[in-house]
């Protein structure tokens, strides 16, 4: 069996009487690229510092392909772009790119990690005089400059407007498409969706959900298909994939946990008027996953 | 570790705190003390002591410039992001205590070329050496005080802190007044502190005589006293970073 990129077993984090983490078990495979999302205060942040050996967890197994984190970070295996800070003043962004290659045995060329992160022309600029996007890529940069096979970010673009975003996961791509295992945190549902492979969606300090966009909105049945009904509807409730009917007028909405069986099963019955499929959208079932827990 | 230090070094040339504290501030002290305020017959033994004691407190400056940046560092997440490299943890302490090193030895050069080409200050071969020597290597009890501070206390505060115990230590050792004018009671505490006895050192070697165990002895037992208070700051940030 191929070792896993990324193994946190049973991992707990307390910080005074505050449980950060949870018992989380997370194992991700070589190549993927996961988005850990969830609310601020999570664990998100705490999750990954434990899994970088940043932050000693207090009980619980971490590992970066099968070794110490600490051990796979001396070892130029892994890099990271923690949430914030990690920029000194008085350095241009070439003198501060340089150094960090120099410290690992195989860098990426210097001209390919700008191209990458898109700042080439800046270099020489110095790095306290830096706009915000320009200074969050230049710790991208520094995640990436040792050519690292997991790279960590830590919500990368929390600070980005939308434009800066997008050039942002335009680099990002290059990178994944070179095989490299991606871990990132965010609570910007848009982005889990349409640039992790998988989503570990993370409350109260543990996995409330885990797998695809579509295997998560699956999993909270949020798809409403919806017809026009009139006299006994209560049949409707026992078509596959429902779980809840609601009447509406002369409209039943229908959730349901399946709804290509759903629609299948109204179209065999007959049933199909003025059919209307209104799939979730991951903030419906983020809302609803972290939610459950509520009291 | 090379990089490191290389990269340190080109940050405290262009630091302005360092230029001020450790080479503008002494080279001026030490031109306006000793042809402004010493009468023309004890000029050239003078420019002499003044020359040591300047050079003293421009390394000094230098040494605890150097400490206040650990906590500039650590407030801007720099230290979290070295850790984040292959670079081990106590490579980067000792990249930046050497950076503290040698970055005391434009402080030095800085004065004692002053003293050459402006004050014709004539030493043998032999003090020379001795001077910088001493000069140099003395100033690792405050370069560990300098770390200490910038481990213990965050940004501002190790800031003001680490510029207080320059201007303490050098005005209480002796370095801008020599401490023959000061009264009783601060001459006697005078001669327990570290700047004085670092000073000590090299003014015994400027008059011709030996430096006395004594200030050899007060100085080694700062430089322990220091070099806990920084592995204790080291410690205790290690596990907050």
């Amino acid at each position: 069996m191929e070792i896993d990129a990324v193994s946190l077993t049973a991992v707990t984090k307390s910080f005074g009487a505050v449980r950060a983490v949870d018992g989380l078990t997370l194992a991700i495979p070589r190549g993927q690229t996961v988005a850990l999302l969830g609310p601020n205060g999570a664990g998100k942040s705490t999750t990954i510092g434990m899994l970088l050996g940043l932050i000693p967890p207090d009980s619980g197994k971490t590992a970066i392909f099968g070794i110490d984190p600490g051990q796979a970070v001396r070892q130029g295996l892994a890099g990271a772009m923690p949430q914030e800070g990690g920029l000194i003043p008085r350095v241009t962004i070439r003198e501060l790119l340089t150094f960090i290659a120099g410290t690992y045995r195989a860098p990426l060329p210097l001209e390919q990690v700008l191209a990458l992160a898109q700042m080439t022309g800046l270099e020489n600029r110095r790095v306290d005089k830096l706009s915000g996007g320009q200074a969050q890529r230049v710790r991208f940069a520094m995640a990436l400059v040792g050519d690292p096979d997991l790279i960590v970010l830590d919500e990368p673009t929390a600070a980005l407007d939308v434009e800066a975003r997008r050039e942002f996961w335009n680099g990002m791509r290059t990178l994944t498409g070179r095989g490299k295992t991606v871990l990132f945190s965010t609570h910007y549902l848009d982005e889990a969706d349409e640039q992790a492979d998988r989503v570990v969606v993370v409350d109260r300090g543990h996995v409330v959900a885990d797998g695809t966009s579509t295997d998560i909105k699956k999993i909270v049945a949020l798809t409403t298909v919806s017809v026009t009904a009139v006299g006994e509807v209560a049949w409707l409730g026992d078509l596959p994939g429902v779980t809840r009917l609601e009447v509406r007028g002369d409209r039943v909405h229908l959730r349901s946990a399946d709804p290509d069986a759903t629609v299948m099963a109204l179209a065999q019955a007959g049933a199909v008027r003025n059919l209307e499929v209104t799939p979730a959208d991951l903030e419906d079932a983020f809302v609803a996953l972290t939610a459950k827990e509520t009291v | 570790m090379f990089g490191y230090i290389r990269l340190e070094l080109l940050r405290t040339i262009r630091d302005g705190g360092f230029i001020i504290f450790g080479i503008a501030s002494p080279v001026v002290m030490y031109l306006v003390l000793s042809n402004l305020a010493l009468a023309p017959g004890d000029k050239h033994a003078g420019a002499i002591v003044t020359m040591v004691s300047m050079a003293a407190y421009g390394a000094l400056g230098g040494a605890f410039n150097n400490g206040s940046g650990i906590a500039e560092d650590r407030a801007a997440g720099w230290l979290r992001q070295l850790r984040l490299t292959p670079l081990a943890p106590a490579q980067v302490v000792s990249g930046k205590v050497i950076t503290g090193v040698l970055g005391v030895v434009p402080s030095i050069a800085a004065v004692l070329l002053t003293g050459v080409l402006v004050n014709h200050v004539t030493l043998s071969a032999g003090q020379w050496l001795a001077i910088v020597g001493l000069l140099w290597a003395g100033t690792v009890p405050f370069s560990l005080l300098g770390l200490g501070n910038g481990y213990n206390l965050t940004g501002q505060t190790a800031a003001m802190a680490n510029i207080a115990a320059l201007l303490g230590l050098s005005i209480v050792g002796g370095l801008w007044v020599p401490t023959a004018g000061f009264p009783g009671w601060l001459r006697a505490i005078a001669e327990w502190t570290p700047s004085n006895s670092y000073a000590a050192l090299s003014w015994d070697v400027a008059s011709g005589t030996a430096p006395g165990p004594r200030a050899i002895a007060i100085l080694c037992g700062w430089l322990v006293v220091f070099g806990l208070y920084a592995r204790y700051g080291y410690r205790r940030a290690g596990r907050t970073a």
